[in-house]
């Protein structure tokens, strides 16, 4: 049973202080994206049919596989992360690549369904739900190219073999924001396209 | 709690002063460009003044400057450019580095017992994304249709494309996004250093009340900027991309958005804001009276749970802002509660204050004075705030000259003199100098004086039915009676603005040619005097001190009995009073 269970080092006192800035920032982009869903909800709110008439159909099934995309994406990183945690160093920089052209296909797919969308006829001023939709998605991507850049980093960084099992703290901060971007992507998918 | 490692100085000039990553410089770097930035604010509120004294007539000096075409003449759209960028300008540029920038960053380090802040490169994007911001607001004032001219609360409709077109309203409302990034990343650093960069033995409650005002406001920053971020962000894609987020009506018929909604996320933020700017002025006041009336400061606890209840309640009154929107009654009446309970923890606040001064032995020194007039603006400012967050009497105050004096006593005077009082404590510190104590006093007097007339003959006007914003207020028959007091109050907004040209003086002469400051010129407790050179080296403190005793610790007769003076260092061991009788005997 004993040898079963994985040692790991204790965080550092250092990682910890890493950590927690990194909380502190999320708890401020989570304000950020709150604000945003409160627009919604106003918006949606003061509209009496939602989606409001005469919109070209809204596609919902490419947008659910690209919320898989995203999430395998950040489990490729939390698989990367536990591996170089457990001191399996050069598995990192392969889970790193997988996050990144997973993340990379998410704004792929999402350009396609702007695309057909904006060729459909539905513009940003079309109206409020033109408005809500790229809006929200628009700025959710800004934050996944954000995303992609740091992994961009930690993916170099990785294969010249900075991180170790005692120097890990950055790829879990970066993680974290990672996933962040992930669970934020998930509620915009429901509040979006499913109710 | 955790020590820092020593970090190597950098030698050249463009690491050690451009991008520095040592809180002190930052600190410097902030407090010019807010103090840049003050002067021009300053500068338009003084444009404002003379329209309302004088409306039409040339400006003298400056008007051929600015106003060419119509012969020095300001016109209304410059008029309504010039009250926008006034209120932005001071908000954003001026009082949030002076007290945030400049004072967080220079005292939470020293005054906790760290060597530098928890995350210095991020400290380092702070100030240039701050920078970048105010180059934004900068670019703002050159567009051909005039600067941004929505009003500092850039409302929708009037910050849409048909009410301000142009680039003047967009880079104002980048620049407020951008500023707000800068906060927010000097927030989070703010916060984690004072979780964990605390010196052995200083626990929360022996943390000066500067520290803790400058926490919570990082607190507030983190949270509730982002709020305004979103709000900037989407008054933007409107402008530029087109949305109808904030845009109503019959532009575009049923398929607008609702400006009321930019109210709310405006106001989420707008309210903690106004104790975001006074919250670190709080803290450090609280000190200042402990610190020069010789007394430790009145129920320290009770401060420190004041300010949190502060804290805690700005979040869920932002509601009284908005009572002529529609609101429905239950809801209002709920704000109305709430904004009344804050005030319950201010004036526990206040009472401390006046109880650590009553029967101290007080210093008269420039930063006391400039702390007892901020007491004195804050009482007059926070007492005049419950008729407006009242409903039945904000109904008709709402939007008057009223509102503006009660905001800007409590906002503008009080932060304002809380800087300054922060500014001459902690001068010698920062520049090694001390400045001059009579140009001092004439700066004090002269400020204290006419910032109270200026903001109380608002307020009498509003009180009068003077409408906020107005171009020329006196066409208007109900209030033509007011020019009399409107002109008075310019006068003294005059007289405000000579005076600080004492203090500019005094601030170049004493950076250059100051004596020389010693390490502890005010015989106070706190780390950065005890611990540090004037001013401190690279690492601040070459072996971390271990703290033992609060802030405060003055006027103790046993102190006094065994080492002949009043106050005892927050490192200090309290001496034994035999022992210290022995060291007297010996020197016998």
């Amino acid at each position: 049973m004993a040898a079963s269970v994985v040692k790991l080092e204790p965080r550092s006192k250092e990682d910890f202080t890493q950590t927690l800035g990194m909380v502190i920032a999320l708890g401020a982009w989570a304000m950020m994206f709150g604000a945003l869903f409160f627009v919604y909800a106003g918006i949606r709110t003061g509209t009496r049919v939602w989606p409001p008439p005469g919109l070209p159909p809204i596609p919902v099934a490419l947008p659910g596989v690209n919320t898989l995309v995203l999430a395998a994406s950040s489990v490729a990183l939390f698989l990367g992360t536990r591996a170089v945690a457990r001191g399996q160093r050069k598995a990192l920089a392969g889970w790193v690549l997988g996050a990144i052209v997973l993340g990379s296909a998410f704004l792929g797919l999402q350009i396609k369904v702007w695309r057909d969308l904006w060729l459909a006829g539905l513009l940003p001023s079309s109206g409020q739900f033109a408005s809500v939709f790229y809006g929200l998605t628009a700025l959710h991507a800004a934050h996944v190219v954000a995303g992609l850049v740091v992994l961009g980093v930690i993916f170099v960084r990785a294969l010249r073999g900075v991180y170790t099992e005692h120097n890990v703290v950055r790829v879990r901060v970066a993680g974290m924001f990672w996933h962040f971007v992930d669970v934020v992507w998930v509620l915009m998918f429901v509040a979006l396209y499913l109710v | 709690m955790e020590l820092q490692a020593i970090h190597k100085e950098p030698k050249s000039f463009i690491w050690k002063y451009v991008f520095s990553i040592d809180h002190k410089v930052i600190a410097k770097q902030f407090l010019w460009t807010g103090l840049l930035f003050m002067l021009v604010g300053g500068t338009l509120a003084m444009l404002i003044r003379w329209q309302w004294a004088y409306p039409s007539q040339p400006v003298p000096a400056l008007g051929p400057i600015l106003f060419k075409e119509t012969g020095g003449a300001i016109t209304p759209a410059s008029y309504t450019s010039i009250f926008t960028m006034h209120g932005l300008i001071m908000i954003f540029w001026a009082i949030t580095p002076i007290l945030i920038g400049a004072f967080g960053n220079l005292t939470i380090p020293l005054m906790i017992g760290a060597r530098d802040m928890a995350f210095p490169k991020l400290n380092m994007y702070s100030f240039w994304t701050f920078l970048l911001s105010a180059v934004l607001v900068i670019l703002s004032f050159t567009s051909q249709l005039g600067a941004g001219s929505a009003g500092w609360t850039t409302y929708p409709p009037l910050s849409t494309n048909v009410g301000s077109p142009g680039w003047g309203q967009t880079f104002a409302g980048l620049a407020i996004f951008v500023t707000g990034l800068s906060s927010i990343m000097g927030g989070i650093n703010y916060i984690v250093t004072v979780i964990r960069f605390r010196a052995p033995g200083m626990t929360w409650f022996r943390l000066p009340l500067t520290i803790w005002g400058l926490w919570l406001t990082s607190i507030l920053n983190v949270l509730f900027i982002p709020v305004l971020g979103s709000g900037a962000l989407l008054i933007t894609l409107d402008r530029l991309a087109g949305t109808h987020f904030f845009i109503a009506g019959g532009a575009v018929g049923l398929k607008g958005g609702d400006p009321i909604l930019f109210q709310h996320l405006f106001w989420i933020f707008g309210h903690p804001e106004v104790y975001i700017l006074i919250l670190p002025a709080w803290g450090i006041v609280g000190d200042i009276l402990s610190f020069f009336a010789r007394k430790p400061a009145f129920w320290y606890k009770g401060s420190v749970f004041a300010m949190i209840g502060v804290t805690v309640l700005s979040a869920v009154v932002y509601g009284h802002h908005m009572y002529q929107t529609g609101m429905a009654p239950m809801l209002g009446l709920a704000f109305e509660i709430l904004t009344l309970a804050i005030s319950v923890p201010a004036v526990l606040l206040f009472v401390n204050w006046l109880n650590t001064i009553w029967r101290g032995s007080i210093r008269p020194t420039v930063p006391m004075l400039f702390a007892m007039g901020m007491v004195f603006v804050f009482g007059g400012g926070g007492l005049t705030g419950l008729l407006l967050g009242t409903i039945s009497t904000d109904i008709y105050l709402h939007d008057t000259m009223y509102v503006v004096g009660h905001f800007h006593l409590t906002m503008a005077a009080a932060s304002f003199l809380a800087s300054f009082s922060a500014l001459y404590f902690w001068f010698p510190k920062m520049f090694g100098r001390t400045t001059n104590v009579t140009l001092g006093k004439i700066h004090f007097w002269g400020s204290v004086v006419f910032i109270t007339l200026t903001f109380f003959g608002q307020m009498a006007a509003g009180y009068s039915g003077q409408h906020r914003r107005l171009f020329d207020p006196f066409q208007y028959d109900y209030i033509s009676h007011l020019r009399d007091i409107n002109r008075l109050t310019s006068y003294s907004a005059f007289i405000l603005g000579l005076f600080q040209i004492p203090f500019i003086i005094n601030f170049f002469y004493s950076i250059f040619a100051g004596k020389k400051a010693t390490q502890n010129p005010w015989e106070v407790t706190t780390l950065e005097w005890t611990h540090c050179s004037s001013p401190p080296v690279y690492h601040n403190f070459d072996v971390v001190p271990t703290v033992v005793r609060g802030p405060h610790e003055y006027a103790n007769p046993e102190v006094k009995k065994a080492l002949g003076k009043d106050w005892l260092g927050q490192t200090e061991e309290m001496p034994s009073v035999d022992s210290g009788a022995a060291a007297v005997a010996a020197e016998e």
